[in-house]
């Protein structure tokens, strides 16, 4: 499967001869490489490191530093529970333990019809709406377990869609 | 220069030291993880916490990251911030290991120590420990990450401090692991030094793992001698076997650093093929035999042929004392043609650095506060290691580093370049210097003359330059841009990597005597007609090996005293053993003039992994251990001569006969070494200008060059170094490689003077045409191309168009 078509390959490329720090494009081409493959695989990582002129360990260590590039395949949707302090205060950690129920997957694993992937993730910054999980860019919450019912069922109908 | 008070203690320092180097100046070691002398401070690990009393910032500080105010009043005994201490200490506890007893850092660990020092002693923590994959980091290092702290010290030391490019940081929280993107050879020639720098074990000499508990090694300081920077260097030997070496302060010299070549590079030691019994005409023999032996030789030799017919080859590799007293035993046989280096090229350029180096010596540590270096036909990565790590930091600091260099330039930091011929790097060299530029592009000579405007505007300009490609004539023009560069207010000062460890000693010693080429001579003339050379491998270093066979093959007797085969001790008539450097007390000269003293780690002898073939030795109960015959070549030498055989009293006695050494009876004191100032006498006038004789149509200008793995028979000995050695190959222009349609890798056949050679092509966009470089291997199959010896005529065809 291509990484990045070339014509967004172009666009790094120029962007980066045209600045002074090509690393800033970094998380931008990361993520241009997950929305177009699903994820970011070693070929991803020297493929970015070459459109910037940087050298692959400077790719590398953006890459595992942020939870949201993955490098390693995922489902069409990763559902990111938050597991900080807030929503742990709400019963966040029966959302998590439901989702799992849900899903029949533990954390980090994908489900058999390889539409979604379960991650704990710290503070999504959506403590008001207490408990919270993010999917795509999307927050939902408060969750209950019905909530969570007519999301994944929402989710589900527009990837199929 | 503030005065500060730490613990009750009044200390004054200078302006812009933090608390912990001013607490360090007291004696005082307050607790610390990521704090290093030479990297600096990174405030990240939070473990040298003090009490501030009084001062601008009150209370708990971290005491690497505040500068010393005046007045100031520090404590490090302050119950809050023990009590801090100790929780940093115990939180970097909860995920380590407690796998110290099988854990090579265990003895020499600073984690052991600061966790001791900082009060932690009982676990609490009842958790799961993060745990980690390990990476392959290649045959040197072994990386156990569960051991991680954190301190990033390793990143810091590789990536900022060494300027390697392939190991990084990764993850984030509590997830932070280090290594490379993916498993493989560390590629830095100085990775190494992550193993020092790293407080705890997660990165270990991989060399060095298993053998032996850090408490059990017999160590002592050391020099090394792989090249002549003379890097201070700690070896470890243990068994009879020297199983690891690390890197010893010395702030003058190579600071907290060595190379991989002086670290990895110490397996010739405990070589299966060390010479280890006297010989005489291929018997083995005892050594009062050997020495009766070598006594009758050379007292026939001069009743038969006369005074005078007996020679004597000292060496850049040979102690200064076993080189002095090789000159006081020539003098006693009346011998006039004592030479100290049998290449005359590197001969030369010994002689002229110990005649005009003087007050404009620079030693690795001034390059680094330089602020304008050029380099003029120099690769510090192969001649001098080390330096290019001094010329990385003069960069950091702010200083401009100009190459002019036909080679495509290796040093770990950017940098100008300017790709010159050989022929346009002498004819730089002598412009630079009279400020008129001629026979240049408008493009070069513009350059040029910037170039000469910045080297005079500069505050502290250095110029570096070696023997390999500008020889000895080259390195005479070198010297005389130096001193055109230096107006009485601000001299410039000049570095010149030279062949080998000691050859500064050799330089200065030869007094302006005969060189080796003149020996030769002598030998074919029928005028010397016994030889004894120490530790020196004429047949393998002089360039011109046909020559040197020859000559060397008119000889009755030849006398060898070394410590490993060469082809010299293969045609010796008599082969007297030596010890290694390791092996005993010693002194070199470095490039500088830097004499410095090195101590015997452990007495020659075979390992105990040798005799007992990896079991336990052979229960055999005797005086003396097996294989321990090699003697220091100054003892041997000593004991010919009647002399004192004990450290001590040698050097009384040599520093009495010689005063330009007079600092050797102390040598053994002076923590940075003794700079000789003893000026030596330059080269006599030489009518050959080093000039290349016009090529053949079609022909390449072959210039052999060195390499990082196999400048020095020390470390060619070395089989940990197997994976830095290269087969074979060719660096040569693109456009060249194009007409003789080779590709980049592809395989050719090299024909020179010397013969066919196979070898891989390497070629860039930045070589100038017609001009190709043959790394040169000691002992390989490059071995007959000698570096310095000038350039060779070559075709070079694909091995495609051979079939």
């Amino acid at each position: 499967m291509e990484l990045l078509p070339e014509n967004q390959q172009e666009f790094f490329r120029s962007k980066a001869a045209a600045i002074a720090h090509p690393r800033e494009l970094v998380i931008d081409a990361l993520r241009a490489v997950q929305s177009h493959h699903g994820w970011v695989p070693d070929e991803g990582v020297t493929l970015v490191a070459a459109l910037l002129g940087i050298l692959p360990i400077e790719v590398e260590e953006v890459a595992t530093f942020y939870d949201k590039i993955f490098r390693r395949p995922v489902g069409k949707r990763v559902i990111h529970v938050c597991d900080s302090i807030c929503c742990w205060t709400r019963e966040g950690e029966a959302i998590f333990t439901y989702l799992q129920e849900k899903l029949g997957i533990a954390p980090g694993e994908t489900t058999t019809d390889g539409v979604f992937t379960l991650l704990p993730t710290c503070c999504l910054g959506a403590c008001g709406d207490a408990p919270a999980m993010m999917i795509g860019l999307t927050t939902y919450g408060p969750l209950t377990p019905q909530r969570i019912d007519e999301i994944l069922a929402q989710v589900r109908a527009e990837v199929s869609a | 220069m503030p005065t500060l008070t730490i613990d009750n203690q009044p200390v004054t320092v200078a302006e812009g030291t933090t608390i912990i180097q001013a607490a360090e100046r007291l004696g005082l070691v307050i607790p610390h993880f990521c704090y290093h002398e030479a990297l600096g401070a990174a405030g990240s690990c939070r473990l040298c916490a003090v009490r501030i009393e009084k001062g601008p910032l009150k209370g708990i500080q971290m005491a690497c990251m505040i500068p010393a105010q005046d007045g100031m009043v520090v404590t490090t005994l302050d119950p809050e911030a023990v009590e801090f201490r100790a929780h940093v200490a115990e939180w970097a506890m909860t995920d380590h290991p407690h796998d110290c007893p099988v854990c090579d850092e265990g003895g020499e660990c600073q984690l052991q120590e600061m966790t001791i020092a900082a009060g932690h002693g009982t676990r609490r923590f009842r958790g799961l420990k993060r745990t980690y994959p390990n990476q392959d980091l290649g045959p040197f290092i072994v990386q156990e990450m569960n051991r991680c702290i954190q301190c990033y010290r390793c990143v810091r030391t590789y990536r900022d401090y060494c300027g390697g490019t392939d190991y990084g940081t990764f993850g984030s929280r509590n997830r932070v692991a280090y290594g490379r993107v993916t498993a493989g050879r560390l590629a830095s020639p100085f990775s190494g030094n992550i193993i020092d720098l790293c407080p705890t074990g997660v990165l270990t000499d991989k060399t060095f793992r298993f053998k032996c508990r850090s408490w059990d090694l017999q160590e002592a300081p050391s020099v090394c001698p792989h090249c002549s920077l003379g890097c201070n260097t700690l070896p470890g030997a243990r068994y009879r076997e020297l199983l690891r070496v690390k890197a010893r302060v010395n702030r003058a010299v190579n600071g907290f650093f060595i190379c991989d070549r002086g670290r990895f590079g110490h397996g010739y030691q405990n070589h299966p093929q060390r010479l280890r019994e006297p010989h005489v005409d291929g018997e083995s023999v005892s050594w009062n035999d050997a020495l009766a032996a070598v006594h009758e030789r050379i007292s026939q030799t001069t009743e038969h042929h006369g005074h005078g017919t007996v020679a004597f080859l000292g060496s850049r590799r040979a102690t200064l004392e076993a080189n002095l007293l090789l000159g006081q035993w020539a003098a006693a046989t009346g011998c006039t043609r004592t030479v100290y280096e049998c290449h005359p090229e590197f001969d030369r350029i010994a002689r002229t650095v110990a005649a005009r180096l003087g007050d404009q010596r620079r030693s690795p540590g001034d390059i680094q506060r330089s602020d304008f270096i050029l380099l003029i036909g120099a690769e510090p990565l192969a001649e001098a290691p080390v330096l290019a790590l001094a010329i990385r930091q003069a960069k950091r600091n702010g200083a401009r580093i100009v190459i002019l260099d036909p080679r495509p330039p290796q040093l770990p930091c950017a940098f100008e370049h300017l790709p010159l011929t050989p022929e346009q790097l002498q004819l730089a060299l002598e412009q630079l210097a009279t400020k008129k530029f001629k026979g240049w592009t408008r493009d070069e000579s513009t350059t040029l003359r910037n170039l000469g405007k910045d080297l005079t505007a500069a505050q502290n300009p250095v110029i570096i330059g070696a023997g390999a490609l500008l020889g000895a004539a080259g390195i005479e023009r070198l010297f005389d841009l130096v001193d055109a560069s230096s107006p009485a207010a601000r001299p410039c000062g000049v570095l010149v990597p030279l062949a080998g460890p000691n050859s500064y000693a050799a330089g200065l010693l030869s007094n302006g005597g005969p060189d080796f080429d003149d020996l030769l001579d002598a030998i074919l003339n029928g005028m010397v007609k016994t030889l004894v050379c120490l530790e020196t491998d004429p047949f393998e270093d002089y360039p011109q090996h046909g020559r040197a066979q020859s000559a060397l093959a008119q000889l009755e007797s030849l006398i060898v005293l070394d410590a490993l085969p060469t082809q010299t001790t293969r045609h010796a008539d008599i082969v007297l053993p030596t010890t290694v450097p390791v092996e005993s007390d010693g002194c070199y000269i470095n490039h500088e003039g830097r004499l410095q003293a090195f101590a015997k780690v452990l007495d020659p002898g075979l390992s105990v992994a040798v005799t007992g073939g990896g079991d336990h030795p052979p229960r055999i109960f005797e005086q003396s251990a097996p294989g321990n015959l090699p003697r220091p070549a100054w003892a041997i030498l000593a004991e010919i001569l009647k002399l004192p055989t004990e450290t001590a009293a040698l050097r009384q006695q040599l520093a009495r006969t010689d005063n330009r050494f007079a600092a050797l009876t102390q040598i053994h004191r002076a923590a940075e070494g003794e700079i000789v100032t003893a000026i030596g006498i330059p080269p006599r006038p030489q009518d050959d200008d080093g000039a290349v004789e016009s090529s053949v149509p079609g022909s390449l200008q072959l210039w052999p060059i060195d390499t990082f793995g196999g400048a020095d028979i020390f470390s060619t000995y070395s089989v940990h170094l197997d994976p830095l050695r290269d087969e074979p190959y060719i660096l040569l222009a693109d456009e060249d490689a194009k007409q003789r349609g080779l590709t980049d890798g592809a395989g050719a056949v090299l024909t020179s003077e010397l013969g066919h050679l196979k070898v891989r092509v390497r070629c860039t966009a930045t070589i100038p045409a017609g001009i190709a470089f043959l790394p040169h291997l000691l002992r390989g199959a490059t071995a007959g191309f000698v570096p310095g010896g000038g350039a060779l005529s070559c075709t070079l065809k694909s091995v495609e168009g051979e079939a």
